[in-house]
């Protein structure tokens, strides 16, 4: 029973992390097409600019309030001056390009900081543990698992009671019905992509107490976080909530229960859905 | 049509790329590393740039190699096999490098250990700790300087072996040198105590390279009924681990444990104060192991020139640097060939101590040393205290076992 | 589209005699690198007949590479010790490998298609890295012996890098000229047909799936083929051939390159290589250079290198007209 709640708990906790990076993707999917290789860059970028800003005032509420709009300001000029051009084109070249982006931002970070790992320490309110049954557990684990949840309300909230949300959520139905009805599509896709790359670096910032700072850290969640919006269901809100449960769940499970197949889990996972479901869990019927 | 246009165009392009290499003018001695320099392990790249760097200008300074200028080269292996061997046979054809040193990750050493026999040129392994590439895959080009996981594992196997710990477990990285630790360190604390109970394959924890949370490993361990632990994660994994479990109680003092690369100055710089005290950890170099003049003056000419203290990574290329200019200094050549009579069976003493290069199968024999995290106010870093020091002699298996044969 | 004039012979020709004749005046190291640059446009080519001729954007691709070399080492190292027999064991294997993984990739298309492919791709990855008593684990399967290439009435070394060339420059312009045939025949018409618009084919009475599948399972073994001349190349089958990271430098290669046309990824591996070479020589901080010039490169050439350069000479021989 301990190991199960502890199992739960740990799922969750990651799985939550995995929510707020993949939320961010499958909007900027949904509304604009572009499948953004760099946003596990933003997500290393997010914390980074936490650390430093922990450096700076000594404080993580003010990384993580302070950062991710900094990397929100960067991915605009991104998509200005380097996205857009590429919308007529094939999304391979999307693709290619923020893969471009990934490479210089994950050297970039490396030329600024150092190659060495950084240690982010939680906020004195969240550090410590609270006892769990014959152990301990970290507060701050628990801190996340209950704002994943927090965090999927209010952007629920967002898109279905205001007016910026529900502009989005048309454009992202159907564009062309959008631009009809006098929506201006370059300022909606520069804000959603901006939007997307906070939600991001908000991922990065709150993993920094959790994980070693790094290079290359987005890289390792890039493509967890694909298979969350596929599973769920691209450009689906539900589906990346749901997606990022199973896969946490699956996670910490799986280690316990089937560690030969722990690394394939995810891509198992996927092929199943996509064979059975081919537009995932929330996607519709295709 | 224009395609050939095209491709005409190229084929000049790619030929006016090919010209002009490489020009002889008074020839240095020209070393290659190979290092991870980019990505999640760069941090021992660059330590053991800086190593490599320290070495090389001290020998310069007193008149180079055989009265020759050292050059140093650095090519990121990036930890994956086909771009090791690219950027080694560009060292060797492309720069026409005297020697290649480095090598971090085992999977590289392992693919590129072979090739060296092709390329002809001799290669000083500074990190990687694979036991194959001075066993099984062991040939005449290949040599190691640093401690490899037979060394390290045997060690781990004589402290546990004094440990209450009646059933061990182990949290590795899933991939060969997490599993080869753990198959060593059955064998050796075997031989040692016979009661010693081990966890079948399925109960262990083995986390991909890849993982940055490990609540679920941790947890596992945790709910097994393990009371020792072998830990060989190194890197931003042990750091990862070490911040988690720390957060989840694992270091409460219920089970014993051993971090077979804990001693890394990379990972406690990083970790500080969340390393926690009185935990057996191991490593390949540690600074204060002795007190010798030589080792003084490597730790604060290191300490001096880059602020930090030297990893066992710095300390591997210095001693890299160091054995290769003493084989050439005794066969007064840098011939490839004569360096290898040079390096065979070599003895010299490095910071570490005294090492002896065994000719049979190319490997160090070198001592080691394990020790327990302690805080020192004057230290920015844990430091070991006790430590437990081990003969070279006591902890490398004879050549007999290593599966070497020499041709 | 003429006939076979002389301006549609003469840079091909040129380009075959410069690579004939490549070892003799260039040195080891660029023989290597361009062994290296070949193989890769054999991998990325083979791509590129799912996705430039297909639509198919397939992340799985290194799986077949990756299978292809495994199969090789596998055959050499409990088999006869013949390159002949090791190819084609690897030629058999990933065919049938990619049948299966066609058979159920190729009923999604898009980015779909592309998620479902890198999937089967990591599941194959998962399998080398793991299965540690067939495979040898993260440590790749090596340590065997290059066999000589029996031709016949020869036996060749291959150990010499400018024979092994040879194998290589021989094998990718079959490859190559198997491609051209597939994508100038009806076939490759069809093929680019389901790519503009699937159901148009459809109506016309084509299997549109068969069709792909049909090139999935050339793609997938192609690719295996150069699986086979990486693996013999580093003397090693590891598993990093197989992960989606390797994938990914196809779909690199061929972008850059150019996917319109049937050598733009092999311009794409050497624009690729050569850049690599360069920047590696001055900068450890290769990547932030790679990356940048990546960026430069989409955005300077919206049909890939090559595509974009026929492009400009096609327009300039039309005249200025729009």
């Amino acid at each position: 029973m301990e190991g199960f709640l502890a199992n739960v708990l740990n799922g969750l906790s990651w799985g939550m992390l995995l929510f707020l990076i993949s939320v961010g993707l499958t909007t900027v999917f949904g509304v604009m097409g572009v499948l953004n290789f760099a946003h596990g860059s933003l997500f290393m970028l997010g914390a980074y600019l936490c650390m430093q800003f922990v450096r700076w005032v000594g404080s993580f509420w003010v990384g993580l309030l302070a950062g991710p709009p900094l990397v929100a300001a960067l991915s605009i000029l991104l998509e200005r001056f380097l996205l857009r051009p590429l919308y007529g084109r094939d999304v391979s070249f999307q693709l290619l390009l923020t893969f471009g982006v990934m490479l210089f931002l994950d050297d970039g970070v490396r030329l600024i900081w150092g190659p060495a790992y950084h240690v982010v320490n939680p906020p004195a309110l969240l550090s410590g543990v609270i006892p769990f049954f014959s152990q301990s557990y970290p507060v701050y684990r628990l801190f996340l698992v209950i704002l994943g949840p927090l965090v999927g309300l209010g952007l629920w909230a967002f898109f279905s009671f205001t007016r910026w949300g529900k502009i989005l959520r048309a454009a992202a139905m159907d564009r062309q019905m959008a631009e009809i009805v006098g929506v201006r599509v370059p300022v909606l896709f520069t804000a959603v992509f901006a939007f997307g790359a906070w939600l991001a670096a908000l991922g990065g910032a709150l993993a920094a107490p959790h994980q070693s700072v790094g290079p290359a850290m987005g890289e390792r969640i890039i493509i967890e976080s694909f298979i969350v919006v596929v599973i769920g269901g691209m450009g689906s809100f539900p589906g990346a909530f749901a997606g990022a449960l199973i896969l946490g769940l699956m996670n910490s499970f799986g280690t316990t229960f089937v560690p030969h197949l722990q690394m394939a889990l995810p891509y198992i996972l996927l092929a199943v859905i996509l064979l059975t479901r081919p537009r995932g869990l929330f996607g519709g019927e295709a | 049509m224009t395609k050939r246009c095209a491709a005409l165009l190229l084929v000049i392009l790619i030929g006016w790329a090919m010209t002009g290499m490489g020009l002889a003018a008074e020839k240095p001695v020209k070393i290659g590393f190979v290092y991870i320099m980019s990505g999640p392990f760069a941090t021992y790249g660059q330590f053991a740039k800086q190593g490599a760097e320290l070495a090389i200008d001290e020998i310069n300074k007193a008149g180079g190699i055989n009265g020759r200028k050292v050059e140093a080269l650095f090519e990121d292996s990036t930890g994956k096999p086909d771009v090791g061997i690219r950027a080694i046979r560009k060292l060797v054809f492309e720069n026409e490098v005297d020697v290649v040193m480095g090598l971090d990750s085992s999977g590289v050493a392992s693919a590129v250990a072979p090739v060296m026999n092709e390329l002809k040129t001799p290669l000083i392994i500074t990190h990687a700790a694979t036991p194959d590439v001075t066993g099984t895959k062991c040939n005449r080009y290949t040599f190691r300087v640093s401690l490899n996981v037979n060394q390290n594992i045997a060690m781990a196997a004589a402290i546990a072996a004094d440990m209450k710990a009646k059933t061990w477990t182990t949290a590795g990285p899933d991939y060969s040198f997490g599993h080869q630790s753990w198959e060593y360190f059955q064998k050796y604390l075997s031989a040692r105590k016979p009661d010693a109970v081990f966890l079948p394959q399925a109960e262990v924890a083995f986390s991909p390279a890849a993982t940055t949370d490990f609540s679920a490993f941790i947890t596992k361990i945790m709910n097994s009924k393990a009371d020792g632990v072998l830990i060989s994660l190194w890197g931003g994994n042990l750091i990862d681990f070490v911040r988690q479990a720390g957060d989840m109680g694992f270091f409460d003092g219920k089970r014993e444990i051993l971090m077979t690369l804990g001693a890394a100055t990379e990972v406690l710089y990083a970790l500080k104060d969340k390393m926690p005290e009185g935990i057996w950890v191991g490593t390949r170099y540690w600074f204060q192991a002795n007190d010798t003049p030589v080792n003084k003056a490597f730790v604060d000419a290191y300490f001096k020139r880059f602020n930090v203290y030297p990893s066992y990574n710095a300390h591997g290329a210095y001693g890299a640097v160091r054995s290769y200019a003493a084989a050439a200094a005794k066969t007064k050549s840098v011939d490839k060939e004569k360096i290898i009579d040079g390096l065979r069976g070599l003895t010299i003493e490095l910071p570490v101590g005294n090492i002896t290069i065994r000719p049979e199968d190319h490997q160090a024999v070198t001592d080691g040393v394990w020790g327990k995290t302690a805080t020192d106010p004057n230290m920015p870093i844990r430091i070991l205290k006790p430590m437990r020091k081990f003969a070279g002699k006591e902890i490398t298996p004879p050549v007999a076992e290593t599966g070497c044969k020499m041709n | 589209m003429g006939g076979l004039t002389l301006r549609r012979i003469l840079p091909a020709t040129l380009l075959l005699a410069f690579l004939v004749a490549a070892p003799f005046f260039l040195s080891t190291y660029w023989v290597i690198i361009l062994t290296e640059i070949l193989t890769m446009s054999l991998f990325a080519m083979s791509f590129n007949l799912l996705f430039g001729y297909t639509g198919l954007l397939s992340f799985g691709q290194a799986g077949f590479f990756g299978a292809g070399g495994y199969f090789a080492v596998l055959t050499l190292l409990h088999g006869p010790p013949s390159l002949w027999v090791a190819l084609a064991a690897a030629v058999v294997g990933t065919a049938l490998l990619a049948l299966v993984i066609g058979w159920l990739c190729v009923r999604l298309d898009e980015i779909y298609f592309a998620i479902l492919t890198l999937g089967f791709g990591m599941m194959l990855f998962t399998t080398a890295h793991n299965w540690r008593s067939v495979t040898g684990g993260s440590d790749g399967l090596g340590g065997f012996t290059v066999p000589p290439l029996n031709l016949i009435a020869w036996q060749v070394s291959l150990f010499n890098p400018k024979y092994f060339y040879f194998l290589v420059l021989a094998v990718t312009l079959l490859g190559t000229l198997l491609l051209l045939r597939m994508v100038k025949s009806p076939f490759g018409l069809l093929l680019r047909a389901t790519r503009e618009n699937s159901n148009r084919v459809a109506f016309v009475g084509a299997n549109v799936r068969r069709l792909r599948l049909f090139a999935f399972v050339i793609a997938g073994t192609l690719a295996g083929v150069a699986g086979v001349l990486f693996a013999i190349f580093n003397r090693i089958a590891s598993p990093e051939m197989l992960h989606w990271s390797f994938s990914g430098k196809a779909v690199l290669m061929t972008v850059l390159g150019g996917s319109g046309v049937l050598l733009g990824p092999a311009v794409g591996a050497a624009i690729f290589y050569v850049l690599e070479h360069y920047i590696t020589t001055f900068t450890t901080s290769w990547m932030i250079f790679l990356g940048a010039i990546l960026v430069v490169l989409v955005l300077a050439f919206p049909k890939g290198v090559l595509g974009s350069v026929m492009e400009f000479f096609a327009q300039k021989r039309r005249g200025a007209a729009p």
